[in-house]
C-alpha cells in the first residue's frame, strides 16, 4: 500500500495527460454518416448473403506455412516470450518501485492494446506467446489427455469474468497506479491459468485465459487466416469474421470489452467524478463500490440492448429465436475493435514508447540495454490534434459500418423472407445507439 | 447471368458508397481543421469561476486552490490552456500534501501547511487533457484542456 501511494495516479494507472476531445463539429459529421449508411446498408446493399465461413482465402506461399509451423519457429517464439516475461517480472520486482517501473505500461498497454493490434494484424498471436501455454507445454502432463473434460456449457464465461477483472482492475479498482495491485492480479492470474490448464488441458486457456479468448476474438477481423487445408492464407476479413464460433458466453466477452470503453470516458467527466465524491462519503472503498456498479452497468447495458436487439424479429421460431444472440456476436467485433483503437490509440503509440524505453533500463541504474536509454518519447499523435481526432472519428465509424454490414449479411443467413428488413432494424438501431454513444463520449459529453 | 448483373451493380453502390464516405471522412475533416484549432481559445477562460484568471497578464491560467479541514475548494474543475503558456497554480492549505500535474512530463509539486498563498508555476507542451490533483486527499481538484 505504501508503494502504491507514492505512485498513486490517475487514469489508467499510467498517469500522463488523456486525449483531447474531439471536436464537436467531427462527432457531427461521425454520427452523419454513421447513419446514412446505417440506413443504406439495410435499404439498398445486397439481398443475398454474401460472406461465407467456408469460403477459403488466397492460400499464401507454402513455404510460409511451413516455417510459420515448424517447432523450431513456434518454440523459438515461446521462449522468447517466456524470457520476455521474466524480464517484466524482474523488473517489476527488483526495479523501481515508482512509475518507472516498465510493469505498469507492459500490463496496460502493450498487452491490453498492442496485443489487439497484433491479433488484428496477423492473427492469434497469444497462442504461440502465452507463457501459461509454454510452461505447460514444458510438462508431461501436457503429453497425455487432459483428466477433465472443460464443460461446454461454461463456454467463454471464464474469459468473460478474467476480462471484467481486468477492466475492474484498470478502471474501478482503488489505485489502478498500484505496482502490488498489478502484481497481485498478475500471480493470481497466472495461478488460475496454470491450474486450470493441468486440469483441463489446452481448452482451458483456448475457453477461459482472458487475453487469447480476446485476441481470438479480435483475429477474426484478420485478412490472415487458415484454409481448411491449414494452410495460411488472405482473404475478406468478412468471410473470416463469420467464422467465430458461438458458444455461451461470447455476448458476454464483447459486451465488457466495449462497456468498459465507453465508461472508460464517461468516467473522465466531472460531472460523474462529482457524483463519486459526493456519494462515496469519502471513503475509498465507497469510490470504488460506486465505480464497480457504473462498470457492471455499462457492460450489462451493452449485453442486454444487443441481446435483445439480436431477438428482435418476427418469423422465428422459439429454439432460433434463442440462438440469434450468439449467431450474430460477431457483428460486435469490429465496433469493439473501432472503439479500443480510438480510445487507446495514442495509448499504444506513446505510452508504449514510453514502456519500452523503460524496459531497457529495468532496474534503473542506467544500463541503456537496448542502446534506447537516451530515447525520448515521441508525442506524435498528441501534438496533432486534429489528425488524431479525424483518426478517432474513422475508427468508430469503420467499426460501425463493418459491424452494420456483418450484421446484415449475417441476418440475410437467418432471418426468413418476409422479416428480413424488419428483422435486422432493432439490431442497426442499436449500433447506431453505440456509435452516437461513443462519439458523444469521445467527444467529452 | 441475370442473376449476377444486379448483384454487380450493387456491389458497385455499395463500393462507392464506402468511397464516398472516406472521402467525406478525409476532406471535411481537414477543412475543419484551422477553424476548430483557433475557436474554442475564446470561450475558454469564461468557464472559469474566478474572475481574476482574465485580468492577470496575458495568456496566463491562474487556479486558486484553497485546503482546509480537509476540504478542497474547487474540486473537478475545468479550465482551457494553450500548450508552452504557464499555468499557476495557487494554493491556501491548512495541511501538506502534494499536487500532482498529470502532463507529459508528468510535474510534482509540495504543498505546506502555511497562512498565505504557495504559487507553484509549469508549462504543459504536449496537448491533451491534464489532471491536477491532490496526492494525499486523493482529490481532482482541476482538469485543464490543454490545446
Amino acid at each position: 500500500m505504501i508503494e502504491g501511494r507514492s505512485t498513486a495516479v490517475l487514469a489508467h494507472g499510467l498517469g500522463g495527460s488523456a486525449d483531447l476531445p474531439i471536436p464537436y463539429t467531427y462527432a457531427l459529421i461521425g454520427a452523419a454518416w454513421a447513419l446514412t449508411f446505417t440506413f443504406a446498408v439495410v435499404a439498398l446493399a445486397w439481398r443475398k448473403p454474401r460472406f461465407d465461413p467456408a469460403k477459403p482465402g488466397r492460400p499464401l506461399p507454402a513455404r510460409l506455412t511451413t516455417v510459420v509451423d515448424a517447432p523450431a519457429t513456434r518454440w523459438a517464439v515461446a521462449v522468447a516470450a517466456l524470457l520476455f516475461a521474466a524480464w517484466v517480472a524482474v523488473a517489476a520486482v527488483f526495479g523501481p518501485q515508482n512509475g518507472q517501473n516498465p510493469l505498469l505500461g507492459v500490463f496496460y498497454v502493450l498487452l491490453w492494446v498492442g496485443l489487439v493490434a497484433l491479433s488484428l494484424a496477423i492473427g492469434p498471436v497469444w497462442r504461440a506467446l502465452s507463457p501459461v501455454r509454454t510452461l505447460y507445454r514444458l510438462t508431461p502432463l501436457s503429453r497425455r489427455p487432459p483428466p477433465n473434460q472443460y464443460p461446454r456449457r461454461l463456454g467463454y464465461w471464464p474469459a468473460a469474468l478474467g476480462l471484467f477483472a481486468f477492466v475492474w482492475l484498470e478502471l474501478a479498482s482503488p489505485d489502478p497506479g498500484s505496482l502490488a495491485a498489478v502484481k497481485i492480479w498478475l500471480v493470481l492470474y497466472l495461478a488460475v491459468t496454470l491450474a486450470g490448464t493441468f486440469v483441463f488441458g489446452g481448452r482451458w486457456c483456448a475457453r477461459a485465459d482472458p487475453f487469447e479468448v480476446y485476441g481470438v476474438a479480435v483475429s477474426r477481423l484478420s485478412p490472415l487466416r487458415r484454409n481448411p487445408d491449414g494452410r495460411i492464407a488472405i482473404g475478406n476479413p468478412f468471410d473470416h469474421l463469420t467464422s467465430m464460433p458461438v458458444r455461451p458466453g461470447t455476448v458476454a466477452v464483447l459486451a465488457v470489452l466495449l462497456g468498459s470503453t465507453a465508461f472508460d470516458s464517461f468516467s473522465a467527466m466531472p460531472q460523474w467524478r462529482n457524483f463519486v465524491d459526493a456519494h462515496s462519503g469519502g471513503l475509498p472503498l465507497g469510490a470504488v463500490a460506486i465505480r464497480t456498479v457504473g462498470l457492471l452497468v455499462f457492460a450489462s447495458v451493452v449485453g442486454v440492448t444487443f441481446h435483445l436487439a439480436a431477438r428482435a424479429t418476427g418469423g422465428v421460431d422459439g429454439a432460433t429465436r434463442r440462438r440469434l444472440p450468439g449467431l450474430m456476436a460477431h457483428s460486435l467485433i469490429p465496433i469493439v475493435i473501432g472503439y479500443v483503437f480510438a480510445h487507446y490509440l495514442t495509448y499504444l503509440v506513446e505510452r508504449g514508447q514510453q514502456t519500452v524505453i523503460q524496459l531497457a533500463d529495468p532496474l534503473g541504474p542506467g544500463w541503456n540495454a537496448l542502446g534506447l536509454g537516451d530515447a525520448q518519447v515521441s508525442y506524435v499523435l498528441s501534438m496533432h490534434p486534429s489528425v488524431l481526432a479525424t483518426l478517432k472519428v474513422c475508427f468508430v465509424l469503420g467499426g460501425h459500418i463493418a459491424g452494420v454490414i456483418a450484421a446484415h449479411d449475417r441476418a440475410l443467413w437467418l432471418l426468413p423472407k418476409r422479416h428480413q428488413v424488419t428483422g435486422q432494424l432493432a439490431m442497426m438501431l442499436v449500433m447506431v445507439g453505440y456509435t452516437f454513444t461513443g462519439l458523444y463520449l469521445l467527444f467529452g459529453g | 447471368m441475370t442473376t449476377l448483373n444486379p448483384r454487380t451493380l450493387q456491389t458497385l453502390t455499395a463500393l462507392a458508397a464506402v468511397a464516398l464516405i472516406a472521402a467525406g471522412c478525409g476532406g471535411s475533416t481537414t477543412s475543419e481543421t484551422s477553424s476548430s484549432s483557433g475557436a474554442p481559445a475564446a470561450p475558454a477562460s469564461t468557464d472559469a469561476p474566478q474572475l481574476s484568471d482574465q485580468q492577470t497578464p496575458p495568456s496566463r491560467l491562474v487556479i486558486d486552490v484553497t485546503i482546509k479541514g480537509g476540504e478542497v475548494n474547487p474540486t473537478n474543475a475545468q479550465f482551457d490552456a494553450k500548450a508552452k503558456e504557464p499555468i499557476v497554480v495557487r494554493v491556501n492549505s491548512d495541511v501538506a500534501d502534494e499536487l500532482h500535474v498529470h502532463s507529459n512530463p508528468e510535474h510534482t509539486f509540495n504543498v505546506e501547511a502555511k497562512d498565505g498563498p504557495q504559487s507553484f508555476q509549469f508549462t504543459v507542451d504536449v496537448p491533451g487533457k491534464v489532471d491536477i490533483e491532490l496526492h494525499h486527499l486523493n482529490k481532482t481538484v482541476a482538469t485543464v484542456t490543454v490545446q
